[in-house]
């Protein structure tokens, strides 16, 4: 006799098993590193103070959600211990019996390191840091503090902002920023540092503050050579640029209607040539920017439609003597968004400029699309009937430098555009993204957010709101008054 | 040594353009005589500032990098009120130089303008000098 069971008579408890077994894992590996986080943080703050792994960042606090205020005291005392810790060593195994007080110790300290009272004056500074601001005991100690440290911080979440923050809300708390700069008075040199500083409400003797600085002049200082050769660069590119467009704005006016076509083409082309390498350097510049995190943006209430179309309007000679022609279709009474003018009027002339680099078919047609998503988002599109993308490279579209291998030898382009319009875009808090299909074209879209929906931020400031694109900000500086 | 350009058709308005770069002062001031603006051109920087303050134009279009001081000392002499008495200039910064952001935010503070050359043609100056009151 034979039995037939059903098919998939087992199935359920199968899948049953599987669903358990990988949510068990999953809920295993989410919550080890949740547990493991603050050990983490822990771990990155000594790496951080260790010389021979002087390169590893401060940790960031902000991962932490375990334990955060028990972490912070942790990380402070870490970064204590380790601006005494050499010479406690040096002491202890020396012949000589001293008595290790406070000041010896903390004025055999390398790292240079002051102690502030609630008013923000100083109650004691080490050798370390005398040496280091180069101003003696007397002109350091009682002194304002920024009277001794000019710092300038890469982006709004300076030091005072934080103090404000954290007086009246914690009693002590430890916070690290990297790229300090320092500005000596009456002297060319300047200095880049790491800080900590740790807060404590209720120190017993009034040490409200104590801050810890870690020099990375030498560091950081190669990225800041890096950027004042390309300002200089910059600079000697832009000469000639204002001229050649000096020249031909003089052409076009004198030789209006007097010209062949043929030559009227050209002083067209010319112009649009002109242009694009103005657009090719704003990159270049903002690139630079961003990854030395200085692109800051600031987002006002702007009507979409106008800034859309002057950006359009702006590209539309390019498109021209290329044979390309726009389409826009934008809503009417599309709500006001909150976007860095310059910023997203930089996004839009990229994403413009490819596809009109990209319009290589038949069909030399872009639509520029603006909307209201169902989500009430703000949405953008420009979409060209050109060489498409292939599936392999569409991953990698908004990496930095990154080119589609087929197109290289075809279309001209340096892969920045694309990399810093998603920064631009995740900056404002929107999102870009691209639909292709090889053969048939693309469309490249973004969303922007309505500004009554941003505007809860800027509320009690009464300043423009700020975000920094993993800090940074804006080189198109026309009209800007 | 300052040179005047008396436009043809003056509208009123006098322009100081300090600018040492000869191939630009000069497409400038093409521009600007034609729209109807008296250009004076001066390419150094401590005569600018003493034209400057006579307080004569309504515009002064300042180049970052001049010669004998730079265009950032000039402003620093002409808003500083121990030394110039309010002007009734608009102070234009034309410029080709990147700064960092914390030293363009302190120029922009003080002047009424920012301009970088590269990005403008010498008829967009004008169109934008036009809006000025």
């Amino acid at each position: 006799m034979q039995r037939y069971l059903p098919e998939h008579d087992n199935l359920p408890l199968v899948s049953f098993c599987l669903i358990a077994l990988v949510s068990l894992l999953l809920v295993a590996w989410g919550s080890a590193r949740y547990l493991s986080q603050p050990v983490r943080t822990i771990w990155e703050a000594v790496l951080h103070i260790s010389p021979e792994t002087a390169n590893t960042s401060a940790p960031d606090l902000k991962k932490v959600h375990l334990g955060r205020e028990l972490v912070a005291q942790l990380i402070g005392h870490i970064y204590q211990i380790a601006s005494v810790a050499d010479d406690v060593a040096k002491v202890s195994n020396s012949d000589h019996k001293l008595e290790l007080r406070g000041d010896f110790v903390a004025n055999s300290l390398p790292l240079p390191v002051v102690v502030l009272d609630k008013d923000m004056n100083i109650l004691f500074a080490n050798e370390a840091l005398h040496a280091y601001v180069k101003r003696s005991e007397a002109e350091t100690t009682g002194q304002n503090v920024y009277l001794v440290l000019d710092m300038l911080f890469s982006n709004q979440n300076t030091f005072d902002k934080w103090l404000e923050d954290v007086r009246g809300k914690k009693v002590t708390a430890v916070r690290t920023w990297e790229r300090v700069r320092l500005n000596l008075p009456e002297q060319k040199e300047m200095r880049l540092f790491d800080l900590v500083a740790y807060y404590n409400k209720d120190n017993p003797e009034g040490n409200e503050i104590i801050l810890t600085i870690y020099d990375r002049t030498r560091q950081y200082s190669q990225d800041e050579q890096a950027m004042g050769f390309l300002a200089l660069a910059v600079h000697e590119l832009r000469t000639p640029l204002t001229l050649l467009r000096g020249y031909i704005d003089v052409f076009e006016e004198e030789f209006d209607g007097k010209l062949s076509p043929e030559l009227t083409g050209f002083m067209r082309k010319m112009k649009a040539t002109a242009q694009q390498l103005t657009t090719f350097i704003g990159n270049v510049l903002n690139v630079a920017r961003f990854e030395n995190d200085q692109l800051i943006l600031k987002l006002r209430e702007e009507e979409w439609a106008p800034l859309l179309k002057s950006a359009i309007d702006d590209v539309k000679l390019r498109a021209d003597v290329r044979g390309v022609s726009f389409t826009l279709k934008i809503d009417d009474n599309l709500p006001t968004v909150g976007v860095d003018a310059v910023s997203i009027y930089e996004v839009v002339n990229n994403l413009l400029d490819n596809s009109i680099k990209y319009s290589k078919g038949e069909k030399k047609e872009v639509i520029i699309k603006s909307y209201l998503t169902s989500n009430g988002e703000v949405e953008t599109t420009v979409q060209d009937f050109g060489v498409g993308i292939p599936e392999s490279a569409m991953g990698n579209l908004f990496e930095k430098f990154y080119r589609d291998y087929r197109n290289r030898t075809q279309v001209g382009g340096t892969g920045m555009g694309l990399y810093l319009s998603k920064a631009i875009i995740s900056a404002h808090g929107g999102h870009i993204w691209v639909r292709s299909k090889e053969g048939q074209g693309s469309t490249f879209g973004f969303t922007l957010t309505p500004y009554s929906r941003i505007d809860d931020e800027k509320k009690g400031t009464g300043e423009d709101i700020t975000r920094s694109a993993h800090g940074w900000i804006k080189n198109h500086s026309m009209y800007r008054r | 040594m300052a040179q005047d350009f008396t436009s043809p058709n003056p509208i009123g308005k006098k322009v100081l353009c300090m600018e040492d770069e000869h191939f630009i002062s000069e497409l400038y001031v093409r521009a600007l005589t034609k729209a109807g603006y008296d250009v004076t051109v001066e390419v150094d920087g401590r005569e600018g500032l003493k034209l400057a303050q006579t307080d004569q134009f309504d515009i002064i279009l300042l180049d970052l990098m001049i010669p004998t001081i730079t265009g950032i000392e000039v402003l620093r002499h002409l808003r500083n009120p121990a030394e110039t008495k309010p002007l009734r200039a608009k102070i234009i910064i034309t410029t080709n130089l990147e700064q960092r952001e914390d030293i363009r935010a302190d120029i922009e503070k003080q002047a009424d303008g920012y301009l970088v050359k590269a990005e403008i043609t010498p008829r967009e100056l004008v169109e934008f000098l036009d809006t000025i009151r």
